[in-house]
């Protein structure tokens, strides 16, 4: 959802933005053209890589780390920028999709393979109008699907293949796109991934290193979706979508000296409805409702917890009712301004004694303002949020109301330049989680505890221009940023390693320069390629307590460099790539000691893939060696990833 | 093209930019010190961090060597170090979450054996360890404390007592443990008896919701804490006269309690003050405000103990619980003799003097 820059097309804004919403799968956007930072990774990307859901795509974009907890089964969440794991929004098909008991959630549970593109969006997208929602985390990452491509009216279509590779992955998938009437399109999809996950790794502990085999780390998943888009006379739209997911999977654990055993496991039973209407009610003024019901199940044991019942059997259960209401309107040639207001009520109950089972309303009202002309484009908003936790036994915790900024300014030397200057400011806050504020087991509740601000400032230069020679594009863009946590939650013991409490006490300065570049060219009429790369640099430093032994220290697992290149040839029926994500070394504890650095690393990854198009369809085949150089590499200190392994694909469509 | 020259350029310098790397990496390690007069701290460090450090300092040099272990010995401890003790020129050091207990030679830290606490490979969580009359004693979460014979290195008994034992006292020929049930929604509220000369638990005194934290003034009397359930019940310190059978107890607020020469030392609990108490055993109040006299600032107090020599207490600082940590050395009038860090060991939390 970039806001692709619509210098001398002011009197079409609002048909743009309605043509963007409807048409998601045939925008061709160009993300170094947007006035905050925006990168995005297109289907061709996602074929390139080996990325079984999002988080492996994820892992691509500047910025980020992707806690991966290793394997498929493996866990995995994002943090931006060092604004840690919750501050980072997920939308799909363009509605947040939240957890309020963990505020984060497993990105392993979204495949890649029907996704159209994945993008990452410093501050607010760039898009009107939008759910106010979307407007409360410092950074989204938002993913589409190919189900409400236009292309899709046209005619039937359909897919299906398998992934097959290392450590026993098995992955089939199915979808067809039905147009049942001329305005109507049905379609469905659905996944299924088997892994082990046995994967061989490395104990070194002087007499008693050993090589092991990582155990309890196997994964069986299912997920699939339904998806209705109707067209109106009027020009209307109705998407809807019902997703479900359902896994079972082990949690191996992180590895632990002269103790292998590792029994608990994870189930989940994920559900949503969405659905979203979008209507241009005039030249000027466009409106979005958008509504949906989500219900996660989670249900973790360990047979081994050495409690009176003989294990822990914990389940939880987390419903939300969803609902947005949104207008554009364009206000004479330069501005054009956007309302938002959203309402969500949040509730999660548990098996455990004396839960106090929370119900959480919240309120976001979003006022955005839009400036246009000739070379400059403004943008501000601002956000108010109103958070009210009601808990049937226990403290609920205090009502919150506050409103948060933010501001965006691009600036191109002329219409036809190809340098785009660019800088935002946004102040936001994540709220405690459930977890956070209600989690009984080892922690003192404390009702009292507040949000946590972060404060992001980005200045930044893009570069975009086409050619007419070998080269046919280049874009590059360079951004620094400085960032700024105050009431940072945290963990604190309360005078027992065993029972902890949640306070708001961390501050951390953030400064960074993150750097993506893109090139396309092509050598002859058959053979062409394309390249990309993303670089971060960065410096997270703890700045809570000045008398602390970890005062300006670097937060734990801070590389100061980290970064990706992509690099693909394109001849015929055949494409081959190189891909390489590396990391510098970082620190898995506050306290800045050679002791606790955890060693930089790098992944390799190669992949050839064939077409054999047939009359009514064609076949693609791929081979990948992932991890070409077998390094072994934690990203989470003790939670090994996989070495060198292979997979290989096919797929029959008639795409 | 210019404008593929300057793309070329930055890439040049990224992977410049990427190819410095300018932290420190581990030194190797050094070669460790003869050990003399001195003190050895057990460093719990971090859960699933595999960093559990022993330092060992020298009085003579003032000198600390973290970790002394892996010098000695080349390879790690493991998980969670949760206590240890010298006994009959040995070292045992308790790995609760590796699930073994470490044997060394008690002066040069020698490796000399693992015992295994796994029960069918599931770790039992050994948590505690005492010794008497020739054996050493190891509590274990799993509601077991085992029976160690100290020149074959075996278990040769589990005994059975109740939920998640946390520690144990020897007083009178009898072992005494505080059976917690912290892992469980109902917690346990009894001391369990184990007669030396039986090795099997002969009963169980009602003391309190959650007893932890036990000790003994070898004149017939023991001292529990009972931590409560952290909601509701509040902690209390129950004194347990062993020939009378009779309980007495006040509010107390204390993590854990050390007897020594007729005063009751403690650490503030998880609702105290982060301080260090001095406590009259017959009357169960306190001596004074605090234990130190001279002012000496500590974080948070979670090693306790005393040279049974000198009556030197030894307080382990364990800060944040995630960084370095520092042992405090006061005199029995309160006032500070030394101090150090033990850094990078994280959360020291027993001190123990030198046998030579």
């Amino acid at each position: 959802m970039p806001g692709a820059f619509l210098f001398a097309q002011n009197k079409s804004d609002s048909a743009k933005v309605l043509q963007k919403v409807t048409v998601t799968g045939e925008r061709k956007h160009n993300p170094f053209t947007a006035i905050v930072p925006v990168q995005v990774l297109n289907h061709e990307a996602l074929l390139q890589m080996n990325a079984e859901n999002i988080a492996d795509a994820a892992k691509y974009f500047s910025g980020v780390l992707i806690k991966d907890y290793g394997g498929v089964g493996g866990l995995k969440t994002i943090s931006v920028r060092s604004l840690g794991g919750l501050n980072t929004g997920l939308v799909y098909d363009g509605i947040n999709i939240a957890d309020a008991q963990t505020g984060q959630v497993d990105l392993s549970k979204f495949s890649a393979t029907f996704v159209q593109s994945v993008e990452l969006d410093q501050a607010n997208p760039q898009q009107i109008p939008m759910p106010a929602r979307i407007y409360s985390s410092a950074s989204i990452l938002s993913f589409t699907s190919s189900s409400f491509n236009t292309a899709n009216f046209s005619k039937a279509k359909w897919l299906a293949g398998i992934n097959a590779g290392s450590f026993g992955l098995w992955q089939p998938y199915a979808g067809v796109y039905v147009p049942v009437s001329k305005n109507t399109v049905v379609s469905a999809n659905a996944e299924a991934t088997w892994a082990t996950g046995d994967y061989p790794y490395h104990i070194e502990n002087g007499m008693f290193s050993q090589k092991a085999y990582r155990t309890n780390s196997d994964i069986q998943s299912y997920q699939g979706e339904i998806n209705v888009v109707n067209r109106f006379a009027d020009s209307s739209t109705l998407q809807t979508k019902a997703w479900g997911y359902q896994s079972e999977r082990g949690l191996p654990g992180s590895i632990i000296f002269f103790n292998d055993i590792s029994v608990q496991r994870l189930e989940d039973k994920d559900f949503f409805i969405q659905s979203r209407y979008l209507k241009k009610l005039n030249e000027t003024t466009t409106i979005l409702a958008s509504a949906k019901y989500s219900s996660l199940f989670t249900k973790y044991t360990d047979p081994n917890f050495l409690n009176n019942a003989g294990g822990l059997d914990d389940r939880y259960t987390q419903n939300e009712m969803y609902g947005s209401l949104s207008l554009s309107h364009r206000l004479g040639e330069y501005f054009s301004f956007s309302v938002a207001s959203d309402l969500a009520s949040t509730h999660l109950s548990a098996n455990i004694n004396s839960f106090p089972t929370p119900t959480r309303m919240s309120v976001w009202n979003n006022l955005m303002i839009e400036f246009t002309k000739s070379h400059w484009q403004i943008n501000a908003s601002l956000l108010n949020t109103n958070i009210n936790d009601k808990t049937i036994s226990g403290t609920a915790a205090v009502n919150k109301n506050k409103f948060t900024p933010a501001f965006a300014i691009g600036y191109k030397p002329d219409p036809e330049s190809p340098f785009l200057f660019r800088f935002f400011y946004k102040e936001i806050f994540r709220m405690p989680t459930f977890n956070d504020l209600y989690y009984t087991y080892n922690i003192n509740i404390n009702p009292k505890l507040l949000p946590e601000y972060s404060e992001q400032y980005d200045a930044g230069i893009t570069y975009s221009k086409n050619f007419n020679s070998s080269v046919s594009q280049i874009s590059f863009s360079a951004d620094g940023y400085y960032n700024n946590i105050r009431d940072k939650i945290i963990a604190v013991p309360a005078q027992n390693l065993f029972i902890w409490t949640m306070k708001n006490i961390g501050k951390v300065r953030i400064t960074g320069i993150d750097l993506n570049g893109q090139i396309n060219g092509k050598f002859s009429a058959d053979l062409k390629w394309s390249a990309r790369i993303a670089y971060t640099w960065q410096r997270a430093l703890d700045v809570t307590d000045p008398l602390s032994s970890v005062y300006k220290d670097e937060i734990p697992y801070t590389p100061d460099q980290s970064g990706s290149g992509m690099a693909a040839v394109f001849y015929k029926i055949w494409s081959a790539g190189y891909n390489i994500l590396f990391s510098d070394e970082r620190y898995t504890l506050g306290e800045n000691d050679p002791t606790n650095l955890l060693p930089g690393w790098n992944e390799q990854d190669v992949f050839v893939s064939a077409r054999f198009p047939f009359k009514n369809f064609q076949t693609i085949i791929k081979g990948e060696v992932n991890n070409i150089f077998n390094q072994q590499y934690d990203v989470i200190h003790y939670y090994p990833m996989p070495g060198r392994s292979y997979k290989l694909s096919i797929t029959i469509n008639n795409l | 093209m210019k404008k593929n020259k300057l793309l070329f350029a930055a890439l040049v310098i990224v992977a410049f930019l990427f190819s410095c790397s300018k932290k420190d990496t581990p030194a190797p390690p050094p070669v460790p010190p003869k050990v003399t007069t001195g003190a050895f701290v057990l460093n719990q460090g971090t859960y699933g961090g595999n960093n559990t450090t022993l330092t060992y300092y020298d009085f003579a040099t003032g000198t600390q060597t973290t970790d002394f272990f892996k010098n000695v010995n080349g390879f790690g401890l493991g998980d969670t170090g949760s206590d240890m003790i010298i006994y009959g020129g040995k070292m045992y050091i308790v790995m609760n979450v590796s699930g073994y207990v470490a044997v060394a030679n008690s002066i040069t830290a020698k490796f000399m054996d693992t015992i295994s606490f796994k029960n069918a490979g599931v770790n039992r969580g050994p948590e505690n360890i005492a010794a008497a009359e020739g054996k050493v004693f190891v509590s274990s979460t799993d509601g077991t404390v085992a029976v160690i014979d100290t020149s074959s290195l075996t278990v040769t008994k589990f005994i059975t007592v109740g939920s998640n034992p946390a520690q144990m006292v020897v007083a009178s020929d009898i072992l005494y443990v505080s059976n917690t049930g912290g892992f469980s929604a109902t917690y346990d509220s009894t001391v369990s008896v184990i007669p030396l000369n039986t090795l099997t638990e002969s009963g169980r005194i009602v003391v309190g919701i959650n007893p932890g934290s036990i000790t003994t003034d070898n004149t017939g009397s023991i001292y529990v804490v009972c931590t409560g359930d952290y909601v509701a019940v509040k902690p209390r310190l129950v004194k347990i006269n062993i020939n009378s059978s009779t309980l007495q107890s006040v509010d107390s607020t204390f993590g854990t309690i050390r007897y020594y020469n007729s005063n009751l030392f403690t650490t503030g609990g998880y609702l105290g003050a982060a301080n260090v108490g001095i406590f009259n055993p017959s009357t169960l109040a306190a001596v004074r405000a605090s234990f130190i006299t001279d002012g000496t600032a500590i974080v948070n107090p979670y090693g306790l103990d005393i040279d049974p020599a000198t009556g030197d207490v030894y307080v382990g600082d364990a800060k944040d619980y995630v960084s370095s940590g520092e042992v405090f050395c006061f005199d029995k009038t309160g006032k500070k003799k030394f101090s150090f860090s033990v850094s990078p060991g994280i959360s020291p939390f027993k001190t123990v003097l030198v046998q030579q």
